[in-house]
């Protein structure tokens, strides 16, 4: 198996795609499918409706992956597909779509843990990374520490105990009637506010685990907002921002770096939608730097749920664990495992 | 013409074979709450029960719905993507259609019914023999059981998983009314699918794999609840 031509599927949220990979390190094509419209219209995914779009878009998006890259579905050689974490009914989408390709071209299924798909996202961008490192994955859906033996090997260290990161950033910017998703919003309001204008909790910072909570935070917020109504004042939407984003960045990087000072690795890797953030980005890096560390993030485009990760955490997996039966089902809720 | 239909709305999986007007396979996989997990091994079974291997198929027919949403993702997906990935026409036909094929040979008003998931609403239309096919009567039906059974003027007979459950009022309606309303006996069926997506393939027609879609007949609760939030905001505005 030196060289493999993968089909990856991602449609596990509110993202159609689909992308070819190479021995699940050259990317030939990737194409995303956002639901934005629909995002900004219902303030936030409905799984409905977003499993209507992707059963509107799967085959156009398939195909496109396949004429942007020059290539035809005889070339294809194997079909991952996002089978694990996410909607139900977006999921069964994706692997439907997957299933019957694999069946008519008569080659390989791989089923995908999203999760793994997003530390695979860094691991395209950065095939240098060392192993083991540390991954912070951390999105709208998933807040987690995940310690990376090696390709394939992980140990789950910690994740949020009630809201995602990006949930967080999301809930916020609905509040504050910024539009969704609320990362981009809020980072770019936050550019020009004073991160130390409150001072808003870092909920589990100084806890002796490796677990998160924004639900607090989130609440939190929400009251400074509604204590400044009360009392007629100006409300300095900047600084609520920028305070609200200081505190989400500090716990992460803090409870990252510390699972990297438990584990005695010196590479951390950020992917997920999150670690697009520019803050998240800055303090990463200053921290680690200091600290005589590495740290790793995925391109831009990589940060957000898309095929190319999918495509090449597959091939890893069939190179691992060989092709998944024709029966492979979607587990909306399967734990993140070794 | 060797095809190979599938219909997933019901909480099962209907796959049949035709050949011309020949039945070669048909099989019905329970699937209560799973359409996915063994949809392509249901496929190939029934294929390859027929003797033959998906290669030998010259088209495709997928039930569009109305019918559990999820289903219809699963079989319309299936469908569309066998088309487009064996470069094979595919052609959709809507579930109530082949449901008013299982009434047999009659002139009279057929109407297939399917439980619609909510309590006492129902997906229906009426449809009538012409000379060589169905023809449908109207737009298609969503709404309250009791509703449709107004609007049945005249002697038909009734097919579907919904007539069935609902054998009762419409036998109620035809003591009532004194019109002859029968209730037949009828399942989805892959088969049926298969020979009326053969019948569109022979008059030239087919979908295009791409753009197909299932049939839902209802929108999602939140499309509804904003439809109508922005209807009568509009309202609103125009009365301001």
């Amino acid at each position: 198996m030196d060289s493999l031509l993968v089909l990856g599927i991602e449609t596990s949220c509110d993202e159609t795609s689909a992308s070819l990979v190479a021995d699940g390190r050259e990317i030939f094509s990737n194409k995303i499918a956002t639901q934005l419209d629909l995002l900004n219209k219902f303030g936030g995914v409905v799984p409905e409706i977003a499993a209507r779009r992707h059963t509107e878009l799967i085959g156009y998006v398939i195909k496109e992956a396949l004429d942007s890259a020059g290539r035809t579905l005889n070339d294809v050689e194997a079909v991952a597909v996002t089978s694990k974490q996410g909607l139900i009914g977006c999921l069964l989408v994706g692997v439907a779509a997957a299933k019957s390709l694999s069946y008519a071209l008569q080659v390989p299924l791989i089923g995908v843990h999203h999760i793994e798909g997003h530390i695979f996202a860094n691991l395209l961008s950065n095939p240098q990374i060392p192993m083991p490192h540390v991954c912070l994955t951390v999105s709208g859906g998933h807040t987690m520490l995940v310690y990376v033996k090696d390709y394939c090997q992980y140990e789950l260290l910690g994740s949020t105990l009630d809201d995602a990161a990006g949930e967080a950033f999301d809930k916020i910017a609905k509040f504050l009637e910024l539009g969704f998703p609320g990362g981009p919003v809020v980072d770019k309001l936050a550019a020009g506010g004073d991160k130390k204008a409150f001072g808003f909790p870092r909920p589990l910072m100084r806890a002796n685990n490796l677990d998160f909570s924004f639900s607090g935070l989130k609440t939190s917020v929400i009251n400074a907002f509604k204590d400044k109504v009360a009392r007629n004042e100006k409300l300095p939407l900047e600084d609520i921002a920028a305070s609200f984003q200081e505190a989400v960045v500090d716990v992460l990087v803090n409870k990252t770096l510390r699972a990297a000072s438990m584990r005695g690795v010196s590479s951390i890797s950020v992917s997920g939608g999150v670690s697009a953030n520019s803050r998240l980005r800055q303090v990463f890096r200053d921290r680690c730097q200091r600290q005589g560390l590495e740290v790793f993030f995925p391109h831009l485009s990589l940060c957000t749920d898309n095929a190319a990760m999918i495509a090449a955490a597959g091939y890893a997996r069939l190179k691992k664990d060989g092709a998944a039966d024709m029966n492979l089902n979607v587990l909306p809720n399967a734990p993140f495992e070794v | 013409m060797k095809v190979l239909g599938i219909d997933t709305s019901g909480y099962a999986n209907a796959i049949g074979v035709s050949d011309g007007d020949r039945i070669s396979g048909d099989a019905f996989f329970e699937a209560k709450t799973d359409s996915l997990e063994k949809i392509v091994s249901n496929i190939d079974y029934v294929l390859k029960e027929a003797g033959l291997c998906l290669g030998d198929i010259q088209g495709i027919g997928v039930g569009l719905g109305p019918g559990s949403w999820t289903g219809i993702r699963v079989g319309v997906t299936v469908g569309k993507v066998l088309a487009y990935s064996t470069g094979k026409p595919v052609c959709g036909i809507p579930t109530l259609k082949v449901l008013a094929y299982s009434a047999g040979d009659t002139s009279a008003l057929v109407c297939p019914v399917i439980y619609a998931g909510t309590r006492d609403t129902v997906y229906a239309a009426f449809y009538r023999r012409g000379e060589d096919m169905i023809t449908r009567e109207g737009e298609y039906y969503v709404g309250s059981i009791a509703g449709l059974i107004e609007m049945i003027n005249e002697p038909a007979i009734m097919t579907g998983s919904g007539a069935e459950a609902y054998r009762h009022l419409f036998e109620q309606k035809a003591v009532s009314s004194g019109f002859a309303i029968e209730v037949v006996e009828s399942g989805l069926s892959g088969a049926m699918v298969a020979r009326l997506a053969a019948r569109r393939f022979g008059r030239g027609e087919s979908d295009d794999a791409l753009s197909l879609e299932p049939l839902y007949l209802k929108e999602s609760t939140a499309r509804a609840f904003v439809s109508r939030y922005s209807a009568g905001a509009q309202a609103k505005g125009e009365g301001g």
